[in-house]
């Protein structure tokens, strides 16, 4: 058995495939237990299926960050039975505010910031989101921005707890051969 | 395990202070702001007094019949003291919440609380 | 993955869409009082046209102002006050002519418990003046004479007294029907979502943003308390308490619903509500059902098809009618 450089390529794109099957898996694993788990006040949750994107952001980039949050939203929703319920909403419009945060900076700043200052930036994001559908679609007056204050503080706290949960996941996959561009070529070469 | 500040750059703790920043001059925007509410008090037909209601004070308001003493304080606004034969506008209970009435007929003395409605009201209005 | 590109795109102009839909028919409303028919008439209207409303509040103000002036017992020039003057009787507007006709007919089935004649005895009770006190017996008495459902004749718009003596008082149902076309007025001007309180007389039109009308009873013994909410819509709710206006004398309340048939101050009810299709007809039989008293109260509000009530017995015990349920909140 040979090894070409087209097949490694095709290999990559199939196992990146792979793993981001994997991590949407996870992602609506955590967001609907997580969603199951009794809360004091029902929008407070810690927001774990977050790290999750951040994982997914930092391994394949913007576009696996989208497909892992906007899986998790509607598949979640579908499990859940929630589909278009005003909780869908809330929740899609939170993730669709913090998908485009975290890309966002993740483009912009890249390597100078680490999984928790996007993740801190993309919780801020969410909580923003889930009060702009709320004010729209479930509130209707503005005295729900009151609330916004409290809860983005909150938000930022479990912001930067979930990335760095996501920051250690990322240091022990990183030490995996297959992230490591120089040994995955050398792993091909000795196949002979 | 390393704890978060190892991880965290440059641009993770600008990011961060600048969400807290924000947060907490949200909470404090929150907590001096009045609480949506203004008291306006009119003759029936014309504006003659109005406040918010986050202070302590006393308003003598002047109406045909003398001076109605409306008192202000973190219950809300009350009539205290009127020239009105039945005093009844001194039973009308504090008004705190938008759309809250105190009225003395004699004394053509309207005091409404005005401002964004509060989602948890039980009730639009009053019957009575 | 280019596939979720416009994915994205998409669900960010629906919600982009969404936004701009939400905000774009920003319901609008208009609040104003005024001082009228011896209280305050508050009209709360909603609306998308915040100039339109105004016009049609102001409409709807100018035409209570003028069937105040033509049913005010305050007023000389009044319908009411010719009435009261005359030796046998007049002929009265069209409006005043359906008030009357309307509480005679309230009064006919409540047996004389609601009754449009009372206007001796309230000035003799003077609850209004600056020291009420309990009249005579023989002065209570000498005002009851010739009152009654007969001693007042309604044909067409002729009105004639059996005694000349006999004051009319329409008590809450002229400013019921005040009420009443004030509404009509926000209607003819296509408001469709409103409310008008004039001092408890109130009817709640359409809704109040996508949901029905939420109205608080008052707690009759509890002046801060709320005693259950109702749900309404195109509805009216009008609630007589003893709590209103009353005096204290010798440690006894005497409030200003009284009995046709003693002269005294009914002693059956604390508070009745009604909810019903017309102000004047909920105001009437409030009136009607607190001097009859709750069991003989309910069985009249059955001969009331559109009408349903709950009442607060002098003892506490709340009653209510068949399809009063429908109107209560669960607290």
């Amino acid at each position: 058995m040979t090894c070409l450089v087209a097949e490694t390529e095709e290999l990559a794109q199939a196992r990146r495939l792979v793993f981001l099957a994997l991590l949407i898996a996870v992602a609506v694993t955590v967001h609907t237990v997580e969603s199951l788990l009794p809360t004091p006040v029902p929008w407070l949750r810690l927001g774990l299926s977050n790290v999750i994107t951040v994982i997914a952001l930092y391994l394949y980039g913007g576009r696996a960050a989208w497909s892992v949050s906007l899986m998790r939203v509607g598949l979640g929703a579908l499990l859940l039975g929630r589909l278009f319920s005003p909780g869908f909403w809330l929740a899609l419009s939170g993730c669709l505010v913090a998908t485009s945060a975290m890309v966002l900076l993740y483009r912009w700043a890249g390597p100078r910031m680490s999984p928790i200052g996007i993740s801190a930036a993309g919780a801020a994001g969410h909580a923003f989101g889930q009060i702009l559908a709320a004010r729209l679609l479930v509130v209707q007056h503005a005295a729900i921005w009151q609330i916004f204050p409290l809860f983005l503080l909150f938000t930022i706290g479990s912001g930067v707890l979930t990335g760095w949960v996501a920051a250690m996941v990322l240091e022990q996959i990183a030490k995996h051969p297959i992230f490591q561009k120089g040994k995955i070529e050398k792993v091909c070469d000795e196949t002979p | 395990m390393k704890l978060p500040w190892s991880y965290m750059t440059v641009g993770d703790w600008l990011v961060i202070t600048v969400l807290i920043v924000f947060a907490v001059a949200g909470m404090a925007w929150v907590a001096g702001a009045p609480v949506g509410s203004r008291l306006v008090v009119s003759d029936g037909d014309r504006i003659c007094f109005t406040a918010t209601l986050d202070q302590h004070r006393t308003v003598e308001l002047e109406g045909p019949l003398g001076r109605t003493r409306l008192v202000i304080d973190n219950q809300g606004a009350r009539i205290t003291g009127s020239p009105c034969p039945r005093k009844s506008c001194m039973t009308m209970g504090p008004a705190r919440q938008t759309g809250d009435l105190l009225a003395c007929v004699p004394n053509r003395i309207l005091v409404r609380i005005d401002g964004e409605r509060k989602k948890d009201s039980p009730y639009d209005l009053l019957s009575r | 993955m280019p596939w979720n590109r416009p994915l994205i795109l998409g669900l960010l102009i629906a919600l982009l869409a969404l936004t701009w839909w939400r905000l774009q028919p920003q319901a609008d409303e208009v609040r104003r009082s005024q001082f009228m028919m011896g209280t305050v008439v508050e009209i709360l209207a909603q609306g998308e046209d915040p100039s339109a409303l105004d016009e049609a509040v102001t409409a709807a103000f100018a035409e209570m102002a003028r069937l105040d002036r033509l049913l005010s017992s305050h007023r000389q020039e009044s319908d009411i006050s010719r009435l009261s003057l005359s030796e046998t009787g007049l002929t009265v507007a069209t409006e005043t002519a359906e008030v009357i006709a309307l509480g005679l007919q309230v009064a006919r089935r409540s047996a004389g418990a609601f009754d449009l004649t009372l206007g001796r005895l309230k000035t003799l009770w003077a609850l209004d003046s600056d020291s009420p006190q309990v009249p005579s017996l023989a002065a209570i008495t000498a005002t009851l004479d010739d009152l009654g459902p007969e001693a007042l004749m309604l044909s067409g718009r002729m009105v004639r007294k059996a005694n000349p003596a006999l004051q009319v008082d329409l008590g809450g149902i002229a400013k019921g029907y005040a009420v009443d076309r004030g509404i009509a007025v926000l209607k003819e001007h296509g408001v469709t979502a409103a409310a008008i309180n004039a001092g408890g007389d109130m009817y709640l039109l359409g809704q109040r943003l996508e949901r029905p009308w939420r109205i608080g009873i008052q707690h009759p013994r509890q002046p801060n308390a709320v005693l259950v909410t109702v749900q309404v819509s195109d509805r009216a709710v009008v609630t007589s308490g003893d709590y209103e206006r009353f005096f204290e004398q010798n440690g006894k309340r005497y409030h200003h619903l009284f009995d046709p048939k003693s002269g005294f101050p009914a002693q059956g009810c604390r508070s009745v509500t009604i909810v019903a299709e017309s102000v004047a007809l909920a105001d009437a039989l409030a009136t009607a059902v607190f001097v009859l008293g709750p069991l003989s109260g309910l069985e009249m509000l059955k001969g009331y098809s559109g009408a349903e009530g709950m009442i607060v017995a002098a003892d506490g015990r709340l009653y209510a009618s068949d399809g009063w349920a429908a109107y209560q909140v669960e607290p």
